[in-house]
């Protein structure tokens, strides 16, 4: 019985391999160790989304007791979604907590994640500052979510008045990541950026 | 002695006449009748030499059977001609020798005895077709000199005038019935005289052919055993209509078979068929049809880690079923499904249920129940719909109450409760009293009894 997951992993590969999807490069799922037990899977961004033109990357964990229960799935590559943490890649996705079946599949799980890219549930986060900005400024929203795409995911558009923004913050002796976090907090406001970075940094210093 | 190349089988031709027509190629072996060892009683060969070629009718076609294809290829020749449908059965008029050779297979001396009268049967005078009347039934003593005869006859080198055998054409049983009845004043009872079972079942007759005192049947051209009784037409149409239900239901069972071959089990990925033996059935769920090995489909409806309606819906298409039914094979129409899901809950029906427990008990899922509820007496019992948390009357639900007060009141004095059961807020008991003691009525059918035998 124990063998089941690894059983059910092998003959998922196969229906992966040669599913439609992979030939169009749409997704895509890897073998990290021998045992079936954790996989790389990627994602291509959908079209017409900030994704698109992006390649993200997945953490697939197979718990012993799949397919039973679902497998754990998080995001390698940095993304800028509603319902995905932008600090840890954590999904909030029911099909993978309480609306799993024992049916599905690492590559419907895998089209169900492209899905949440194009469809974002702002009402039901996981990143809440995200999902707020997402809420009140959907245009801001969607072009920091094509600069993430462009940083980590190697997406085509390059933002480059965020990347100055970005710079200029590498400039004050700030990692370009958490300049692009606290800038992409605060709706690219370089200045409340700054201030948000630099109280961090002094209280730090005071704690210190 | 016998050429171990050979087939251990005497030529008769040679035996007889000192040549054979069939010359080196012979499968028999060629020896002169004073090269045969009397004395020496080679494995085998004694029956021969004492004239023994004969047990045509009892032992060869019975050997043959037994031997394999190298040794029936002998053998056949000896039978019946393969080309008569009644190769088993045919009578002792049509069973004289039909070719020269002989075997020297162990016989008992009783079987010599049997044999004799075969003997004298395939005398060329007496061999006519259809000759059921002239064939003799010969005292013991007739018998036992004619044995005598025969040995004589070898001893004193008089094998030169040993009867000849004349192959002969090979005549069905039931023709040759037929015509020595039409001659004979039909019995009115012969339609009620029974069939030989040997011949019915095997098709090959226990008896040597005209000893067997019961009838031989015409073969049936579906089963191909000799079940059709000859002369009872009601027997036939039985037999033939007997035979058509059991072609259908193989019918039914080859197409069962051949739609669940290739069926994969849609949480394990696995071919259902190629599983373990144990694990080979299939997961009906009433309310769709999707396909699922019954091992994979219960533990997925017994997971804990989601909600009831998670769980009872098919994991594919999300359709809630009340139930599991258990089946060898795959069913595709809804008049398959709708029979397999009767005769599971059928099965059920006979089998006490372990939550009323002949009545000392009481079953949660109330006459939604598949199982019986029956009294030790076997009196079958309604115990009514299954309890809903609407239909307990108020005195119960206070009842409940105060008996989860107490408990939580001896908990409390004993480890420190969560609660403070002074303070308890009645919803919290609610919860309790919906968690604790009714949990099952969540389920309005019950097929719980996972280990059944179906």
């Amino acid at each position: 019985m124990a063998n089941i997951a690894a059983q059910r992993i092998k003959r998922e590969f196969k229906e992966v391999i040669k599913s439609e999807e992979v030939a169009k490069c749409a997704i895509k799922v890897e073998l990290v160790n021998d045992n079936y037990t954790e996989l790389k899977g990627e994602i291509a961004g959908p079209p017409d989304t900030p994704y698109e033109g992006g390649n993200f990357v997945l953490e697939i964990r197979v718990p012993e007791t799949y397919p039973f229960n679902p497998p754990k799935v998080r995001f390698i590559t940095k993304i800028w979604h509603p319902n995905i943490s932008s600090v840890t890649g954590a999904i909030c996705l029911d099909i993978l907590k309480d609306q799993w079946a024992a049916a599905m599949t690492l590559r419907t799980v895998l089209l169900s994640l492209q899905a949440l890219l194009s469809a974002a549930e702002p009402d039901d986060p996981q990143d809440a500052v995200v999902a707020k900005q997402f809420k009140e400024n959907i245009d801001m929203f969607q072009m920091t979510a094509r600069h993430w795409t462009n940083v980590y995911a190697g997406g085509p558009h390059v933002n480059t008045e965020f990347n100055e923004k970005i710079k200029r913050l590498q400039d004050m002796g700030v990692d370009d990541h958490q300049a692009r976090v606290a800038l992409s907090s605060y709706n690219w406001d370089l200045e409340r950026a700054t201030e948000q970075l630099f109280t961090a940094r002094l209280t730090l210093v005071i704690f210190v | 002695m016998a050429d171990s190349s050979k087939l251990g089988f005497f030529c008769s031709q040679w035996l007889l006449h000192n040549e054979c027509s069939r010359g080196s190629s012979c499968i028999f072996t060629h020896a002169n009748i004073h090269e045969v060892n009397l004395n020496a009683h080679p494995t085998g060969a004694e029956d021969f030499v004492k004239g023994t070629y004969i047990n045509f009718n009892s032992r060869i076609i019975r050997d043959a059977n037994r031997f394999d294809q190298k040794h029936h290829l002998g053998t056949s020749v000896l039978n019946m001609p393969s080309t008569s449908s009644h190769n088993s059965a045919s009578s002792s008029a049509a069973s004289s020798p039909d070719s020269d050779c002989l075997t020297p297979t162990s016989s008992s001396t009783g079987s010599k005895k049997k044999t004799t009268k075969n003997l004298k049967s395939s005398l060329p005078h007496t061999v006519t077709s259809g000759a059921l009347e002239s064939e003799t039934k010969p005292t013991e003593s007739e018998k036992s000199k004619n044995l005598q005869n025969l040995s004589s006859k070898i001893n004193i080198d008089d094998w030169v005038n040993a009867p000849e055998f004349i192959p002969r054409s090979c005549q069905s049983y039931s023709n040759t019935l037929y015509s020595n009845f039409s001659n004979l004043n039909l019995n009115p009872d012969i339609s009620k005289r029974k069939l030989c079972p040997y011949a019915e079942r095997d098709g090959i007759c226990k008896y040597p052919i005209g000893e067997c005192s019961y009838l031989h049947g015409d073969i049936c051209d579906l089963c191909g055993r000799s079940a059709l009784h000859p002369f009872n037409e009601e027997q036939r149409k039985q037999h033939t209509q007997d035979c058509i239900k059991q072609h259908e239901r193989d019918m039914e069972l080859s197409f069962a078979i051949a739609r669940s071959k290739e069926k994969v089990c849609g949480i394990c990925f696995e071919v259902i068929m190629q599983k373990s033996a144990v694990e080979q059935r299939f997961g009906i769920l009433p309310n769709c049809n999707h396909c699922f090995c019954l091992t994979c489909i219960r533990r997925w409806r017994q997971a804990k880690q989601f909600e009831n309606k998670i769980i009872r819906a098919c994991p594919e298409c999300r359709v809630t079923s009340d139930f599991v039914c258990p089946s060898t094979y795959w069913v595709d129409t809804k008049e398959e499904k709708e029979k397999v899901i009767e005769n599971y809950k059928q099965v059920l029906s006979k089998k006490d249920c372990k939550y009323f427990k002949k009545g000392s008990g009481s079953c949660p899922f109330g006459n939604k129940c598949f199982y019986l509820h029956a009294l030790t007496d076997g009196t079958k019992v309604d115990v009514g719909p299954p309890p809903s948390h609407r239909s307990i009357s108020s005195s119960e639900f206070e009842h409940e109450v105060q008996l989860i007060q107490r408990l939580l009141m001896l908990e409390y004095l004993q480890d420190g409760c969560p609660f403070d059961p002074d303070n308890l807020d009645i919803e919290d008991i609610l919860n309790l009293v919906d968690f604790d003691v009714f949990s099952d009525t969540d389920e309005s059918f019950s097929d719980y009894e996972y280990a059944s035998d179906y």
